[in-house]
């Protein structure tokens, strides 16, 4: 099953998270690249919905023009 | 039959009687209940003054305003208090009486006082204010955490509205390429039925609240609009209780109304309330930016520092095993030394069990000895009596035996005068064991005879 896609709140608190412990040195070596590919998908997700794609752009103005 | 006047004489004695006894102009409170403006230019409104209560009428009075004076005193009003001249305000206004035969009694208005109206109006948001307050619900919408992102928008407004347009493409053409969805709630936004369309816009937002992240309320249009439709308490109180934070932007740079003051954030313009969403969301991006930046620098950061350990390690690793094999070294003569002070310890406690079983030994043989020879003692006391008189018995009997001995002594026979003939040393005791010629000694008492038998 899919894992639910957190929302931008949820994926943000977990990045502070991640990058924290990061920080503090929590993360051994043997953790820190499953938890850098983890960041890197909240990163992904989040900026998917503060971005729009290009076509998306296009659409929107096609709209407004008219 | 009295003498009768026209009608036109008496309503023209009544002009007449007025224009005598009264003031040119009068400065007058009442409120504007009816107000249209007429193809010609001018302006009528109906004046009325309410009773104490505000229920019924205490007084009522046209009133025109004519096309040059309104063109002149409209603009300064609208100005001064951000609102047309409309029905439902009170207004300070200068008139003069008229009475007209045809027309009747009514107001000319020759000067308005902007000031009363706007205190008037003030006095009205404060109550609602005061209310609103009164009720715990004043800062209920201004108190709302805004959500992390504001992209879901839900637009109240009216559709064909310049400012609609506005705040859409500067939203969805912002420069940053941050995404926006918006969604309107039609309603109308100015005139009586503001109260009423609007509340029924926020219903219908209402109705599907997980959609947005915000409510925008926006208005298109000059400063002069009137905007004292949106002070009302029904309007206030659902905007101050609304679950989803409310953003408006409804064109006035004058007075605050009772909505700005409720609502989450106030902006003059529609294009301020999309300029608003979009630094909102700049910010968004600049935090995640951020921290995305941390996490490259704290993960670089780590990835150094363990390689540095690592380093470290190598370089003191031979010193580190040597150490380590000293340690190992130094431990295992302790070991050694603990282990040989154990067994001496253990064969000294073994000696001195030796010992003692040794003394414990002698002991017993000596114990042993003592017993024998005490034993020993005894008996020998017992044997030599036994031996003794063994002895005696034994001499005794020796004494007899000799005796008989002597009695039959060989010696004492030869020496009575018996002899012994022997033939090969063996005594002979018959003559016929004698052949001729055997050689046989006779012994005697005192020497022998060698003598051969015929």
């Amino acid at each position: 099953m899919k894992k639910k896609e957190p929302t931008y709140e949820e994926a943000m608190a977990r990045l502070e998270q991640i990058t924290r412990r990061m920080e503090d040195g929590e993360l051994g070596v043997d953790v820190l690249a499953a938890h850098l590919k983890e960041a890197q998908e909240l990163l992904t997700s989040c900026r998917k919905k503060l971005y729009a794609a290009d076509e998306e752009i296009q659409e929107i103005l096609k709209n407004v023009e008219k | 039959m009295e003498a009768s006047l026209t009608l036109y004489e008496l309503n023209s004695l009544v002009r007449g009687t007025l224009e005598t006894v009264l003031e040119r102009t009068y400065w007058i409170l009442a409120e504007v209940s009816e107000a249209r403006l007429a193809s010609n230019g001018h302006f009528y409104m109906e004046f009325v003054q309410k009773d104490a209560r505000g229920q019924g009428l205490v007084a009522r009075a046209r009133g025109v305003m004519w096309n040059n004076m309104y063109r002149l005193l409209a603009p300064a009003f609208e100005r001064e208090t951000g609102q047309t001249l409309r029905a439902g305000l009170k207004v300070r206004v200068q008139v003069s009486v008229s009475f007209h035969e045809l027309y009747g009694y009514s107001l000319v208005v020759t000067d308005m006082d902007p000031t009363y109206t706007l205190g008037d109006l003030a006095r009205r948001r404060r109550e609602i204010l005061r209310q609103l307050e009164a009720e715990g619900i004043l800062n209920d919408n201004r108190e709302l955490p805004l959500p992390a992102l504001l992209n879901r928008v839900a637009v109240i407004s009216s559709a064909g509205a310049a400012g609609y347009g506005d705040f859409c493409r500067q939203l969805h053409d912002n420069a940053y390429g941050f995404r926006f969805h918006t969604g309107l709630f039609p309603a109308v936004m100015q005139g009586a039925h503001v109260e009423e369309s609007v509340l029924s816009a926020l219903e219908d937002v209402l109705a599907e609240r997980e959609r947005w992240d915000m409510v925008v309320i926006i208005r298109g249009g000059g400063a002069t609009s009137d905007l004292s439709d949106f002070d009302t308490y029904l309007l206030a109180a659902a905007c101050a209780q609304f679950p989803l934070p409310i953003l408006v932007g409804i064109g006035h740079d004058r007075d605050e109304t009772v909505l700005d003051r409720v609502a989450h954030t106030r902006v003059k313009t529609p294009t301020a309330a999309a300029a608003f969403l979009i630094d909102h969301q700049l910010q968004a991006a600049a935090g995640m930016e951020a921290l995305s930046h941390r996490l490259a620098a704290a993960a670089s950061d780590r990835i150094a520092s363990a390689r540095r350990q690592m380093e470290l390690l190598a370089v003191r690793l031979p010193e580190l095993i040597a150490r380590i094999r000293r340690e190992h070294e130094h431990a295992l003569v302790l070991l050694t030394r603990r282990l040989l002070a154990a067994r001496r310890q253990q064969v000294q406690t073994a000696g001195y069990g030796l010992e003692r079983i040794e003394a414990r030994l002698l002991a017993a043989r000596l114990r042993c000895l003592q017993e024998a020879r005490h034993r020993l003692d005894g008996l020998s006391g017992g044997l030599r009596h036994i031996v003794s008189e063994r002895l005696a018995r034994e001499g005794f009997r020796l004494e007899m035996a000799a005796q008989r001995c002597r009695a039959v002594d060989p010696v004492r026979l030869l020496s009575r005068g018996y002899s012994l003939t022997l033939h090969d040393g063996r005594p002979v005791t018959r003559a016929t064991e004698l052949q001729p010629g055997d050689e046989i000694v006779t012994k005697l008492a005192e020497g022998e005879i060698r003598s051969v038998v015929k």
